[in-house]
């Protein structure tokens, strides 16, 4: 597993379980459990904070050679497919308020800068994803 | 639909020249394991100078080494 795996799988991890957490925390919080609903809001963070932390402390590849033709290929399609996913956020976060809140519906437009934090953790999410599944399993094979 | 596929005996070409390792043999044609792997198992299709490098570390030719096969038939 090169350096760019154990990053994506960081990443991926972190985020997933993250995830799981915020909207627990959300559910919690619709039900009327704040302490509950805090608690979880904060390991959502923690547990995100974490892969972050990790994806940057990951080590360099040893050896002479550490990146070739097929990584660079692989890093392409990795951003084509994180444009890719942001441009489908960027769709969906733009009609999501007309069937949320309807016609005449409003919100805060403070939520709006909310779009580009989105749009990062979403590429982010899509990069790794499509990295992971690109390099596939093995690297155990004979040496 | 494109059912193009390139073959190869890198695996076979290995074992003829001193039972060489995926290892050695990336470090001589300039990538990581992880791509000989790739190769070998035809999950990825090397550049053509990729593919000639190759075939010089085992002193041989491309066409020795990959075999292009279209429609699931050997092709020249």
């Amino acid at each position: 597993m090169n350096r760019e795996q154990k990053r994506a799988w960081a990443l991926v991890s972190s985020m997933s379980l993250a995830g799981v957490l915020y909207v627990a925390a959300l559910v919690g919080r619709h039900l009327g459990l704040v302490s509950l609903s805090t608690v979880l809001f904060v390991a959502a963070g923690v547990v995100l904070g974490t892969g972050v932390l990790v994806c940057l402390r990951v080590k360099p590849d040893q050896g002479a050679v550490t990146s070739d033709e097929r990584d660079k290929q692989i890093e392409k399609n990795a951003y084509l497919a994180g444009f890719g996913a942001v441009y489908l956020f960027v769709i969906i976060a733009s009609f999501a308020p007309i069937a949320i809140f309807g016609e005449k519906g409003s919100f805060p437009v403070t939520w709006c800068p909310a779009l580009l934090i989105g749009a990062g953790f979403c590429q982010a999410y899509a990069m790794s994803v499509a990295t992971l599944i690109q390099y596939g399993r093995g690297g155990k094979d004979e040496q | 639909m494109n059912n193009d596929h390139i073959s190869n005996r890198i695996r076979r070409l290995r074992f003829d020249h001193h039972e060489m390792t995926q290892q050695q043999l990336a470090n001589k044609v300039g990538v990581t394991r992880q791509t000989i792997i790739a190769i070998e198992a035809g999950k990825y299709a090397p550049s053509l100078p990729l593919a000639f490098r190759i075939a010089r570390a085992f002193n041989t030719s491309v066409e020795e080494v990959f075999e292009y096969q279209e429609n699931g038939q050997i092709g020249t």
